[in-house]
């Protein structure tokens, strides 16, 4: 089933920006802008996402205009790559749709003192004392039980309650986005159905396109930054992708359930039902921020706790204690999500609800946000490339802030189908392609190294290569893999 | 019978039966294949008793196959056999599998979420023909 590519009109606004025009379509309250380069809209054009970027559009609330990042991709009702402020003083709304099914699906990335000439003759040992012990792959539970009594604490504060469980230092709390603890997190908003969904998950890697990797520091473009990232040439770092487990799926799916009703009963009416939403000030919108909060803090700590078992198998492995390997957390950003933030639109400060789906927050040197280790070079932005290929640190810029609502890429997004992928891997082994570039890959699904090949995806180079021209956020490092562990 | 059906980053489900109660039970069977790679080997000897109430078809598909993954996941049950009568207030189902056994079942996808995306349950000739998309 191909699916037609966008046919609508595209306006080159610059080099590295497109607008769809607020007159493309009758209902759009804000035009769309799409933040890409002259190589990706050949791929962009024949995806529907455009189309998508104009749908959401006719929020209700919507300010500046609905953006998209330079990994666009189609979803469901929002894209992929998709950035949406609405105003709530402006009967502004939420929707889940615009979060995402993973709520806070995002990545760590954890540096050592540890060089790659101290990993690379022990790396086939390593990967498979990681991929023994971290839980990945579909029906497999985790090692961290928590009764209900724990596990709402856990939704109502994240990786805090871990901290108080030896399970997480200052530090890392420091170096997650938000502190690993959204305020406003209600477990009772978490319906018992995603509560038993996520009972024995947190701690897991999950599936798909989600991955743990021993990366190595590839190439330094900000030598300031990477420095006080703790970022050397040649060292040796992982990087943990994975999100809200079955838990936050639930949430999501709960809350698309509930929202069936909603639109109407305000009388907004949507291009697509998979835009469902409601005014944040309204109890439905109210309902599903406490909720979506308590996921957000879930994934925290899961991604926590996947550092965690991490830092002991590299303790055990190396014969010394994760401290003195200094396997400190560099940052952990979270790419599927909506928050209540401070911007400045025409002029005036305005708190409005930001929604990041498949797109990361990118703060600046000086915000308030951006922890007292980095407030002078700016965020650390974590971005995963695609499985054998680079992935990239950068760092917020002012111009995230003027341009995207302080947004930026999240990857580097899917260009293949899985099914195409699989067909394009037939008589292929993928494991050894990747062995023979330096990468030692263990997957715990018989299709999962196929699917989530190279090929599958755009390349990261280039979307990270148009956000950093155009002032979202700049390069720091680019990091490459030499150990994958996917479930 | 069903098939699967790509779809950018994710799956499609399209089952075509003579009738709404096959449709449903193929819809199982298409759910548990995309979860287990090697569904052949789960055998159908234990029961479940399931029930999903609802009067819009699509919406009841939905919810159908949410409710399996649910009780996929809480459960760690396979199933591979289905009996399903589909009323106009809802359906009730016997459905028969296995606990999932790690030495024999090969589990491949996770499914996250069933999704409303193309979502349909429409008559077709003489048949019933159904798709929906899940999310991987």
């Amino acid at each position: 089933m191909t699916k037609p590519g966008y046919g609508g009109p595209l306006e080159q606004i610059d080099e590295c920006c497109w607008r769809i025009p607020k007159s493309y379509k009758s209902g759009m309250q804000v035009e769309g802008r799409i933040f890409a380069d002259d190589r990706l809209m050949g791929q962009i054009r024949a995806d529907q996402a455009p189309e998508q970027v104009a749908n959401v559009a006719f929020l209700p609330g919507i300010q500046e205009a609905s953006m998209a990042m330079p990994d666009i991709h189609w979803g469901y009702g929002f894209c992929i790559g998709g950035v949406c402020a609405t105003d709530p003083d402006q009967g502004g709304v939420i929707s889940p749709g615009g979060v995402g099914y993973d709520i806070n699906c995002g990545v760590r990335l954890v540096r050592t003192d540890l060089g790659q000439d101290d990993v690379q003759p022990r790396i086939q040992e390593l990967v498979q004392a990681l991929f023994k012990e971290i839980p990945a792959g579909v029906g497999r539970g985790g090692k961290y039980l928590f009764d209900r009594k724990q596990m709402r604490q856990l939704l109502a504060t994240g990786s805090k309650y871990l901290e108080t469980q030896g399970l997480a230092t200052a530090g890392d709390l420091d170096h997650t986005e938000a502190g690993g603890c959204m305020p406003g997190a209600d477990p009772d908003a978490v319906s018992s159905r995603a509560m038993e969904r996520g009972d024995d998950q947190c701690g897991t890697l999950g599936s798909g396109n989600h991955f743990l990797e021993v990366q190595v520091v590839d190439e330094i473009f900000d030598d300031e930054a990477a420095r006080v990232m703790g970022l050397e040439q040649d060292a040796v770092c992982v990087m943990i992708h994975s999100g809200s487990r079955g838990l936050g799926y639930q949430v999501c799916d709960d809350a698309l359930r509930d929202f069936r009703p909603v639109p109407a009963k305000y009388g907004i009416s949507l291009p697509d039902r998979q835009l469902a939403c409601a005014p944040v000030e309204s109890p439905e919108g109210r309902r599903y921020l406490r909720a979506m909060r308590a996921a957000a803090n879930y994934a925290w700590a899961n991604r926590q706790l996947l550092m965690w078992q991490t830092r002991e198998i590299f303790a055990e492995f190396f014969g010394q204690s994760w401290q003195s390997l200094k396997m400190n957390l560099v940052y952990d950003v979270a790419h599927n999500i909506a928050k209540l933030e401070e911007h400045t639109v025409g002029g005036r400060k305005k708190t409005l609800c930001v929604h990041r789906k498949g797109a990361t927050r990118a703060f600046p040197a000086g915000h308030p946000e951006v922890p007292d280790r980095y407030r002078r070079i700016g965020q650390p932005v974590i971005i995963p490339g695609d499985m054998g290929r680079t992935s990239w640190v950068l760092v917020g810029q002012p111009g995230s802030m003027e341009r995207s609502f302080g947004t930026t890429c999240h990857g580097a997004g899917r260009v293949m189908s899985r099914k195409e992928a699989i067909r394009q891997a037939k008589g292929r082994r993928i494991d050894r392609e990747l062995a023979a570039q330096g990468v030692v890959a263990r997957s715990r699904s018989r299709t999962g190294l196929a699917e989530e090949q190279p090929a599958a995806y755009k390349d990261a180079n280039v979307v990270v290569d148009v956000v950093h021209r155009a002032g979202l956020a700049s390069k720091v490092a680019r990091l490459r893999p030499i150990g994958v562990v996917k479930g | 019978m069903y098939e699967l059906f790509d779809h950018t980053a994710d799956v499609g489900l399209r089952m075509r039966a003579g009738s709404l109660d096959e449709l449903f039970a193929d819809a199982g069977r298409a759910l548990f294949s995309v979860i287990v790679a090697n569904f052949d080997a789960v055998e159908p000897v234990q029961e479940l008793a399931l029930r999903v109430e609802g009067s819009r078809r699509d919406d009841l598909l939905f919810d159908w196959l949410a409710e399996l993954l649910y009780t996929f996941e809480t459960r760690r049950v396979l199933l591979s056999d289905f009996h399903v009568s589909v009323s106009n207030n809802g359906l009730e189902a016997t459905a028969r599998g296995e606990p999932f056994d790690p030495d024999r079942h090969e589990l491949d996808m996770e499914v996250k979420a069933i999704t409303y995306h193309g979502l349909k349950v429409e008559q077709d000739g003489d048949g019933w023909l159904a798709e929906v998309i899940v999310d991987l």
